[in-house]
């Protein structure tokens, strides 16, 4: 029954156009989910299957009826991860009140721009993560925040008990901190005299690094994004460029996670937030 | 411009400017303005296809391509760049428009076929900090390309995206102040893709 809920979209798609002889690659491209934008329409249904926009004053605008059937079409079909159990949950869970949709300036979505930069002369793989920011008349896309394995290296996270060992006890001001050297003995341990409270701030040290002249930009790589905005869900969306009916950006991985466990994980993309 | 296009056109600015005093009021461009600009920035993009058909066919005269690449340029806001990626090659070549479309005028093939799919996709528009609206409009571009004895040696099918720019300009005619809809290209993102 679920393999029909989701086929039959599909082939009422394909046969809904004219099959002229050219024409087989074009029904293929109204398929195709050709934005990020216009993922987000259709997530909403603010675009029906064909490509044809849904405006406020239409009786099927945002409707959920419509959404049980256009959602599915949005995640990728070939992967197991996207196209069981957990999906038919998700499509039921946002359509149970119909009050949950994506919205461009709704916050809490990133985008993952995965590029190649020169290190100290080396190919090395950087992470920036974008989000939208409201400035003056409008919006922007930002850096939040950069993931380089050279940086994370320098912070691991350390044993707890041997972070406790770490400290300068309270009344080493009465002595003028002579004992502060202790703080700069081992250069690998030396964030542990931090308050417990810190953090390192990769955005800052990407940024270092940059005006010091040891990163360079060289490409992006591949693009991709990361939506936190439906209560308890967190979904990835990628591009897939592949024939059939089945293309463009589509839901590569869906997960279920509680409101109270998604602050943690907003920090890595917006730290500063 | 023929007759149709500058009719067209004189429709569109006449509706832009009619309603721009509900617009000052209004944070966000209605559906039916937007449809409006829509049709404008689907002008400007359907006339760089034709443009793009011009300057690749073999058989327009070197002056007359030349002259076609200096309407298509300005079509562009003239900082515009053009980036380049295939299958092959993740990498972005970038080129100034000029670059770009002289590049397809002196591509090595005897005859050059560019068919442009009738499928394009216009995003909504969103507003930058500085109040100018820009939008993505994309289109899917299929190029073959022919040796001397008719075989065929080179073909892709790319999408391009197109970045446009809406902004709201004011004019002086007969002393009278007129605001209307202006849109340029902007960058444009030309990618290849799987399906042919």
């Amino acid at each position: 029954m679920r393999f029909l809920r989701i086929i039959l979209p599909i082939v009422l798609l394909a046969l809904c156009f004219k099959v002229e002889a050219q024409l087989m690659d074009e029904r293929e491209l109204y398929a195709m989910t050709k934005q990020m934008g216009q993922f987000i329409h259709r997530f909403n249904y603010e675009e029906d299957t064909y490509g044809k926009r849904i405006y406020q004053d239409d009786a099927d605008f945002r409707s959920a009826e419509k959404r049980k059937t256009s959602l599915p079409l949005l995640f990728d079909l070939n992967s197991p991860r996207t196209n069981g159990a957990l999906r038919d949950y998700f499509v039921e869970d946002v359509t149970k009140k119909n009050n949950q949709f994506f919205e461009f300036l709704g916050g809490n979505w990133f985008s993952e721009v995965s590029a190649k930069f020169k290190w100290k002369g080396k190919d090395v793989d950087i992470s920036l993560i974008m989000s939208i920011e409201q400035e003056g008349l409008g919006s922007k896309w930002v850096i939040s925040n950069v993931f380089f394995s050279e940086f994370q290296k320098y912070f691991p996270q350390g044993e707890l008990a041997e972070r406790e060992k770490h400290f300068l006890h309270p009344m080493s001001h009465e002595l003028d901190f002579m004992n502060i050297y202790k703080v700069f003995t081992d250069p690998q341990i030396v964030e542990y005299y931090a308050s417990t409270d810190y953090t390192p701030d990769y955005l800052t040290l990407f940024f270092y690094e940059i005006k010091r002249g040891n990163l360079k930009f060289d490409h992006v790589e591949k693009v991709k994004f990361h939506v936190f905005q439906i209560n308890n869900w967190y979904f990835e969306v990628s591009w897939f460029d592949r024939s059939g009916y089945n293309s463009g950006w589509l839901i590569s991985n869906l997960v279920y996670i509680k409101e109270e466990e998604k602050d943690l994980l907003l920090k890595l993309y917006q730290p500063k937030k | 411009m023929n007759m149709k296009k500058l009719l067209f056109a004189i429709a569109l600015a006449f509706f832009a400017l009619t309603g721009y005093q509900a617009f000052a009021q209004e944070p966000e461009i209605s559906p039916e303005r937007k449809q409006a600009i829509d049709s404008l920035a689907l002008e400007k993009v359907r006339d760089l296809s034709k443009y793009i058909k011009l300057i690749g066919a073999k058989t327009t005269p070197w002056s007359e391509a030349n002259r076609v690449i200096d309407r298509a340029e300005e079509l562009f806001a003239p900082d515009a760049e053009i980036g380049v990626s295939s299958l092959a090659k993740t990498t972005v070549d970038y080129y100034k428009v000029r670059q770009y479309l002289e590049r397809l005028m002196r591509l090595n093939y005897d005859r050059v076929e560019i068919d442009w799919y009738k499928i394009q996709y216009v995003s909504d528009l969103q507003r930058q900090p500085n109040g100018t609206y820009v939008g993505v409009i994309t289109i899917f571009q299929t190029f073959k390309g022919y040796d001397a004895e008719g075989k065929l040696v080179y073909q892709d099918t790319t999408k391009k995206d197109i970045t446009v720019y809406v902004k709201r300009k004011e004019t002086q005619i007969g002393g009278r102040l007129i605001s209307f809809w202006d849109v340029l290209l902007g960058d444009m993102r030309v990618k290849e893709t799987t399906l042919k």
